[in-house]
């Protein structure tokens, strides 16, 4: 068995009373692109800020190619990191700033000159050594940070929430720049953000967290197809959930009565800690197919609203009991000319596709 | 868009011309009490007792007063380079410190501000003097076995205007330490750097405009400093102020005492131009 590259073991940390990461583990392959998906305190920057240095976790360790990191203070665990604010030296120019870490080491003159070329290179931003950060948009700000925390070759690059300063398209650009420097430089980098999207985008792996624990950790596919838990399936990708009975239940898979009266079989069940009769069940918007001609094993709906969203279709619509579920079609499908609000319509969906959780 | 830039422009020319008229009693306030006595001490400065430069000619021309000036100096040298050196670790730490403490410190420093300087002055004679708190806690304490002499001479000076003059280095500091934002030196650290060099590469230069400012306020005040200086120094470090305190009050020469303070006043304005150029906090990030 290899040793993981690095290892987070059992982390734990706790301020007082709050408790920010319960615990979480997690190992990370070298050249890996690993990112914390949750929402704001749910742990995610914490583990990123021990791995840092700036905190100590209450329990639990980290090793980096087997060593434990926790007793190196930060500025010697060699860790590149970008921020969510705009950490540059404003009082030194771009290619100062990009030399810093050079400089700290005592590298000569023209190994840093030719460094500091190729890590402004490396982000685009050749020719900007004497432009001072305050003179610079957002973006190339976060970029030179990039620069500045890849330019000494760290093993592991931390970058936590570093675009949500930025507006949107200048965001997917930098997304687009930061893919193609990992695959150029193959530094692992571990990512925090709370965009599902982001997520999606950049990573190998996600691991979201939730209160402080994790609650999955896996490629975009699985925790969209898979979700391990409630928390999952409503954070990542669009998601319905209705309310339904559970019939019976054995091997993962379960009966479940829907309100109205349909009963399905065979839906892969995610045992909760309750196990009781209820459970939420999870339905897609584009996995389910809308008819306005009642269909075996369907469930009525009522028609609230259809919007038109260029390449898709969302049709708004209400159980008899009143929980609303989107369901989204593509361009052109057939029962929209035959359908309109106020209408009764039935949905119908693939029971493997689904999920319950209890 | 054009038009209304037109107009818009032409309303504040009319309001700017149209207010003139506001600012003549606060310029009638500065020339009476400020402009026309500067330029009477010039002018008996170069009158009395006779006219011509000969006052100038003695004052810039004497050992005696030449070390007077030097003195003056040096004391403003230090008690501005004493003052930094304390005051910017007490700013850092009221930067850094919970808001709910740095408050009550900062209420502290502010009420001592407010009591009275001769007042204050006379509680360091005591505190300092042979058989004063500090000589006696010091040689209790076995450091020393007779008194160290603190009072009538630069070391008392130095400590009772430093005393005085810290809050001026203090209060401007704290604003701008607290304008850092943490994450900059978190950053510097991941860089590698250690906490010396976090200090001495990232934190002091951030930090030099407001170090600057204070103290060239402290150099300043300190140039023209006479209660303190007088109570708490001996008469072998004697400073300009009471150089002209004794030509005015004890020699009733009012063309040297007017000479002396105007060659003060010249070098503080030399000094503040200065600062006007080199150290405009606006221009400095």
């Amino acid at each position: 068995m290899t040793q993981p590259f690095l290892s987070i073991q059992g982390i734990r940390k706790t301020y007082g009373q709050v408790t920010a990461v319960k615990n979480v583990s997690l190992d990370v392959a070298k050249g890996e692109f690993m990112t914390f998906l949750g929402p704001s305190g749910s742990g995610k920057s914490t583990t990123l800020y021990i791995l840092a240095g700036f905190q100590d976790p209450t329990d639990g360790d980290i090793l980096l190619n087997g060593q434990s990191l926790l007793s190196t203070p930060s500025h010697k665990r060699n860790i590149g990191m970008v921020f969510q604010r705009y950490t540059l030296f404003p009082h030194l120019t771009v290619g100062e700033n990009v030399a810093f870490p050079l400089r700290i080491r005592r590298i000569g003159q023209a190994e840093i000159t030719e460094r500091v070329k190729k890590a402004l290179k490396l982000v685009r931003l050749e020719g900007f050594e004497d432009r001072k950060p305050a003179l610079m948009s957002g973006g190339q700000q976060q970029r030179v940070a990039l620069a500045r925390a890849l330019v000494y070759n760290p093993p592991v690059l931390l970058m936590d929430e570093p675009l949500s300063a930025l507006d949107k398209k200048l965001r997917e650009e930098i997304q687009f720049e930061i893919r193609r420097i990992h695959q150029e430089t193959g530094v692992t980098i571990l990512y925090v953000t709370h965009d599902q999207e982001e997520a999606l985008r950049l990573s190998d792996r996600i691991a979201v967290f939730s209160q402080g624990e994790i609650d999955q950790i896996g490629t975009g596919q699985e925790l969209y197809a898979n979700p391990a838990t409630h928390f999952v399936a409503g954070f990542i990708g669009d998601s319905n959930f209705i309310n339904a009975e559970v019939l019976s239940s054995a091997d993962g898979k379960a009966k479940l009565a829907l309100p109205g009266g349909t009963v399905i079989d065979g839906v892969p069940m995610h045992a909760g800690k309750a196990g009781g009769k209820s459970a939420s069940l999870l339905l897609r918007p584009e996995r389910l197919s809308l008819s306005g001609m009642q269909v075996a094993n369907g469930l009525a709906v009522t028609i609230n609203d259809i919007t038109f969203l260029g390449n898709n279709i969302e049709v708004s619509t209400q159980t008899g009991n009143g929980e609303s579920l989107s369901v989204r079609l593509p361009f052109g499908h057939e029962a929209i000319s035959s359908i309109s609000r106020g209408d009764q319509a039935w949905l119908s969906f693939e029971p493997k596709s689904t999920h319950a959780f209890a | 868009m054009v038009l209304s830039a037109t107009t818009d422009g032409g309303e504040r020319k009319i309001r700017r011309n149209g207010s003139f008229g506001y600012v003549v009693p606060a310029l009638l306030l500065i020339a009476f009490f400020f402009i026309i006595p500067v330029l009477m001490l010039l002018m008996r400065s170069v009158l009395e007792p006779t006219p011509g430069l000969q006052n100038y000619q003695e004052l810039l021309g004497s050992t005696t007063y030449l070390r007077v000036f030097l003195n003056t100096f040096t004391v403003a040298g230090l008690v501005t380079v004493v003052a930094v050196v304390i005051g910017f670790p007490v700013a850092w730490l009221l930067a850094i410190m919970p808001d709910k403490w740095s408050r009550l410190v900062m209420a502290i420093i502010v009420l001592s501000m407010w009591t009275n300087l001769l007042a204050r002055t006379y509680a360091w004679m005591v505190l300092l003097q042979r058989t004063g708190v500090v000589n006696k806690m010091l040689m209790s304490l076995g450091i020393i076995d007779k008194p160290l002499a603190l009072v009538n001479n630069l070391v008392g000076v130095t400590i009772g205007m430093t005393y005085i003059m810290l809050p001026f280095v203090i209060l401007p500091l704290i604003g701008i330490l607290k304008a850092i934002d943490p994450a900059i030196l978190r950053a510097a650290a991941l860089c590698g750097a250690n906490k010396r060099q976090c200090f001495t590469r990232v934190l002091l230069p951030l930090s030099l405009p407001g170090i600057a400012s204070g103290a060239l306020m402290v150099f300043v005040m300190s140039l023209g400093y006479y209660v303190t200086p007088a109570l708490l120094g001996g008469t072998s470090n004697m400073m300009l102020a009471e150089l002209v305190a004794q030509f005015v009050q004890s020699l009733v020469n009012w063309g040297m005492g007017g000479a002396a303070a105007l060659v003060l006043l010249l070098v503080t304005m030399v000094l503040y131009a200065i600062q006007l150029k080199f150290l405009n906090p606006n221009r400095a990030r």
